[in-house]
């Protein structure tokens, strides 16, 4: 359980990150769940001063277009770049662009961060 | 105007032994753009997290970083506790809060000593080192190992610190005190020192939210944010007060670190003196439930993030770490264009930077 | 000249190094040095080779053989705690640095009691 958990769609995201920005909060992280056909993202932030975590959460399909919050939050950066590289999440106008190499070498695994066929059946079996 | 070249710095120590290159614009002497690169210790170690049991994952996390190895291990237990939510033991609680300290402690002593060494001050240098080492005996001496501890299990602690080695711990912390106050002194006083760190890669209190700092190098802003002001394990007891300085340059970071040494010396021997008898762990039931869960705790470089998603099964279905230093590498970008090729690697040093954990 | 109390109490200190290899410091006491075993109590009940974070204990059922992949191991003592036999223990001394990879193979001497159950 997140307290202050939103669900939004992609299309409200920037206008939702705008008022985080407009209220001085700070960018927490980010993190994506590969949920089988759908990723799931979900971003934190922080009400500074103070320790007070919300966070907004949506799911994409995996050809969607994602917009890049980098040009609200600079800090984004890292973060949306390896959700590129390591889940293959399509953000499109990133501030820094480090074009899949950030983390990831040449001959590095695709998308290692992708679920396989048996942690997806597990997690259905498990879950409920 | 002068022409630009392209100055890489690093992946060969910068600084300091990590691996991190940044590829620095200058115009003469000054630097007019950076661009980091960072890349060069991906482990994958969420995806093996995955893969793994959860009681293993402990020590994977724990070997994230180095440096705060304790408190990695640690809040990966804490995550996984409130997916059932389960309640740790008192004793626990405490056992955690004065290693969790005692890593704070070995890990600033480090970092000053990192400081004098990048402006060139060995003898401090070696000075600051000498007196790290008698923490990590005392380290050794409770949990089993100077660096990775392994003392956090689901659920509570491994071991427990008897009282011949609470009074060794208390008259080790008492001298550590007395020896590090004559080094800080000559940190904070000296005006080579002031000299080289006053003024340099200052950031403003908007600015260091804006950019999403956290740990040392935000309070060090003036930003009074601390996630142990949350609490947790066994802060809500003890008195516990951000330090917080409002320079915003690299002498402040400095000085926040001086008075978190200090702070964190003093909150060991609070906790040995509070420290309460008891259970040293809770057994779970059962696996991890379909839940998710956020842990947010104060690494000596700042907050760690844990996130955990369990799934029912005894491997968690998503486990996603951010540790403190990459939330302060994009204030690179800010600070490093407009100063001299000479104070890049102070300033890259006074956010703590530990590469190798940002990049897990 | 603030760091000068400084500079004369090193001078006439000793040195904080220790001539390592020559003089050694005791290991302290409950310090995680590596992994003993002992075979006569061990009944191959398998619960260290599962339990284990590092995959460093293989077990081979018929040989009655329990082997440990020191290069593997982190020493994070979780196979004594978990051993319901207490065969294995963790002793303060580090083990010295080797060149290749080998596996320490024991025999386990113990035999399992009917009913007995084994771990977990």
């Amino acid at each position: 359980m997140i307290d202050k958990l939103k669900e939004i769609s992609k299309d409200q995201l920037l206008a939702e990150v705008k008022k985080y920005a407009d209220a001085k909060a700070r960018f927490v992280t980010g993190s994506a769940n590969d949920l089988g056909d759908k990723l799931e993202i979900t971003y934190f932030f922080n009400a500074s001063p103070g320790m007070d975590l919300s966070a907004l959460r949506f799911s994409v399909g995996k050809d969607e277009e994602v917009p890049s919050m980098t040009g609200i939050y600079l800090t984004a950066v890292l973060i949306e770049n390896e959700m590129k590289e390591l889940f293959g999440l399509k953000v499109k106008d990133l501030a820094i662009d480090f074009g899949g190499h950030m983390m990831l070498a040449q001959d590095s695994p695709v998308l290692p961060m992708l679920k396989t066929e048996e942690q997806l059946a597990a997690g259905k079996k498990g879950g409920n | 105007m002068a022409p630009r070249t392209i100055t890489p710095f690093g992946p060969q120590h910068p600084v300091l032994p990590e691996p991190i290159q940044l590829k620095l614009e200058l115009e003469d002497e000054r630097v007019v753009g950076v661009v980091p690169a960072i890349g060069y210790g991906h482990r994958g170690i969420e995806k093996a997290c995955e893969l793994n049991e959860y009681p293993k994952n402990i020590y994977l996390c724990e070997r994230i970083c180095g440096i705060c190895s304790a408190i990695h291990g640690m809040t990966y237990c804490d995550v996984v506790e409130k997916l059932w939510p389960l309640e740790i033991p008192p004793r626990a609680s405490y056992l955690r809060t004065i290693w969790a300290e005692m890593a704070r402690t070995h890990s600033h002593l480090l970092w000053l000593g990192l400081l004098a060494d990048a402006f060139g001050f060995e003898s401090m240098f070696m000075q600051y080192w000498r007196i790290r080492e008698k923490v990590l005996d005392i380290l050794e001496i409770t949990t089993g190992h100077r660096v990775t501890q392994s003392v956090s299990i689901v659920g509570g602690v491994r071991r427990d610190i008897d009282d011949d080695q609470k009074k060794h711990c208390i008259e080790v912390l008492k001298d550590v005190r007395k020896e590090a106050e004559a080094l800080n002194n000559v940190l904070v006083n000296d005006y080579t020192v002031k000299a080289r760190t006053v003024g340099k890669g200052v950031l403003s209190y908007d600015q260091a939210i804006a950019l999403g700092l956290c740990g040392p190098h935000l309070r060090a802003s003036g930003v009074k944010e601390d996630c142990r002001t949350q609490g947790y394990w066994a802060y809500g007891d003890l008195s516990y007060e951000p330090i917080v300085a409002t320079g915003g340059d690299s002498f402040s970071r400095a000085a926040v670190r001086v008075g978190e040494l200090y702070q964190a010396i003093d909150l060991q021997l609070e906790a040995f003196g509070k420290l309460p008898e008891g259970e040293l762990a809770a057994k779970p039931k059962g696996n991890p439930p379909a839940n998710e869960a956020v842990s947010r705790v104060e690494q000596p470089r700042g907050e760690v993030f844990y996130y955990a998603k369990g799934n029912g099964t005894r491997n968690l279905e998503r486990l996603r770490v951010r540790t403190p230093t990459y939330a302060n590498i994009p204030s690179l970008l800010v600070m490093l264009p407009g100063c001299e090729l000479a104070d890049v690697p102070i300033i890259v040093l006074s956010i703590d930077p530990c590469i190798s954990c940002t990049e897990r | 000249m603030i760091m000068l109390p400084t500079v004369v109490r090193n001078l006439f200190g000793g040195p904080a190094t220790r001539m390592y290899p020559v003089t050694t410091r005791e290991p302290f006491a409950r310090a995680r040095g590596h992994v003993e075993f002992n075979e006569d109590l061990c009944n191959q009940c398998g619960t260290c080779a599962r339990r284990c974070p590092a995959i460093a204990i293989d077990l081979d059922k018929d040989k009655k053989e329990w082997i440990l992949h020191p290069d593997r191991c982190i020493i994070c003592e979780v196979c004594a705690e978990v051993c319901p036999k207490d065969a294995i223990t963790i002793a303060p001394q580090w083990r010295a640095p080797f060149y290749k990879r080998e596996a320490i193979i024991y025999h386990s001497k113990a035999v399992k009691e009917k009913g007995e159950k084994t771990g977990e």
